[in-house]
């Protein structure tokens, strides 16, 4: 009860998209396509693009919002007690930009006011450091705050479905998850020598 | 007509406490010196991130170096004046609740953050700074303490709660650590220290506090 749903799907193939998609990113990180309004500090080592990513005409962009949109839909139908037929009658509405992410790079827990359904696609993981594991997760926080403050041996080892945590995700390429807007999450700081890049959307229906 | 005038008082509120301790000019770089030549893997906690954050074990409170034992008291007294101004506890009252408290040091090195964390079984959470590097302006957020902010009322978002005033406005809440001043907050609040940007080191103690009342038992180990 009082579950989360989290979707998790993969491109494949992805190699020659994502470097596609990687390139012409990195053509565009300037400050014609830099997010004119953040809603955090901007970090330096966070480039993140305007929020209207899926409006370029360009073939690989529009070959991503296909699948991640279509995630989405199948993602809602599955949550859902929506037909197929239901859905249809309704706009998909999204917000999707692009973050380029360097050494030190983060952003910090936040959630999506104003939409339902939030995604996270990955272009290009970063190198992994062996040594932080926790280095650019894509981290879900428990929406149960507090509730772990009374701790003892009986709630202390719960088993995964109900545990009192939040969740590290370090996505692969060409991976996608899924998740409720109203979710808190966070990228921790990416300690790799490379780049990370994804790409985030925010959906709503009316 | 007459004009409405409401009554807004707030609810769920969340107590931060802070204090300036008096007379640690002298006290701060004793122990900070103490701790930088301290800071060994072998008194690590198994929640330092070498090279970039440092936190000791948490037995802070049995040192018996002066300067520390010093410090670390006023650290808990100051602590104790908040918690006491939120009760409504008699002195003899108060005084007969027996405290239970640990205590670590953490080092933050530029790059280096404090991962989120909250701590169950403990009812207090206290952070004290020792050092602080010189505030960056283009760096606005660095090293701060993240209180995070845990309400999903910010969801639906108009004009008219968007910028809603404090104590009432949403979103995380911030304390820049300044050397001598301690704040303390509720232990279950999940909180973390930002990235430290540019040069120099972040140096804090926290403490966790709580309180056995006359005749309580069953309290979990912590």
């Amino acid at each position: 009860m009082y579950a989360v749903p989290l979707a998790e799907t993969r491109l494949a193939p992805c190699d020659a998209l994502n470097r596609e998609l990687e390139a012409l990113f990195l053509a565009r990180e300037d400050d014609e396509h830099r997010n004119p309004t953040p809603s955090h500090i901007p970090q330096q080592e966070l480039y993140e693009s305007r929020f209207n990513l899926f409006h370029w005409p360009e073939t690989c962009v529009r070959e991503l919002r296909q699948f991640m949109l279509d995630g989405i839909a199948r993602t809602v139908l599955a949550a859902t007690t929506l037909q197929p037929q239901d859905l249809a009658r309704y706009t998909l509405h999204n917000h999707t930009w692009f973050h380029i992410t360097r050494y030190a790079g983060s952003f910090i827990s936040h959630n999506h006011p104003m939409a339902s359904w939030s995604a996270v696609y990955c272009v290009r993981a970063g190198e992994p450091v062996p040594d932080r594991p926790d280095s650019g997760v894509l981290r879900l926080f428990d929406p149960r705050q507090g509730a772990n403050a009374f701790r003892d041996p009986a709630n202390a080892s719960l088993r995964p479905a109900f545990a009192l945590r939040s969740l590290d995700l370090r996505l692969a390429e060409g991976q996608m998850v899924v998740f409720p807007s109203y979710l808190y999450h966070e990228v921790t700081p990416f300690y790799g020598r490379d780049l990370r890049i994804t790409v985030a959307t925010n959906c709503w229906f009316f | 007509m007459t004009p409405f005038q409401p009554q807004v008082v707030p609810i769920f509120a969340t107590p931060l406490g802070l204090v300036n301790l008096p007379g640690v000019a002298e006290l701060n770089p004793a122990v900070a010196a103490l701790f930088a030549a301290r800071a060994t893997a072998e008194r690590a906690d198994p929640g330092s991130r070498p090279p970039l954050m440092y936190r000791s074990r948490d037995d802070l409170l049995q040192w018996t170096d002066d300067p520390v034992r010093e410090l670390t008291a006023g650290v808990i007294g100051a602590a104790l004046s908040v918690v006491r101004a939120l009760n409504d506890f008699t002195d003899e009252e108060f005084s007969a609740l027996q405290l239970q408290a640990r205590a670590w040091f953490t080092i933050v090195r530029p790059d280096g953050n404090v991962p989120f964390d909250s701590y169950p079984n403990a009812a207090w959470c206290a952070v004290y700074c020792l050092a602080a590097p010189e505030l960056s302006p283009e760096r606005y957020d660095s090293g701060l303490l993240r209180l995070h902010e845990s309400f999903r009322a910010t969801m639906f978002s108009d004009a008219t709660n968007a910028l809603i005033r404090a104590p009432y406005n949403t979103g995380h809440s911030t304390w820049r650590p300044t050397p001598g001043q301690l704040a303390i907050f509720p232990a279950p609040l999940t909180h973390e220290v930002a990235l430290l940007r540019g040069t120099g080191e972040l140096m804090l103690i926290s403490a966790l506090l709580r309180f056995i009342a006359p005749g309580q038992t069953g309290l979990p180990w912590w």
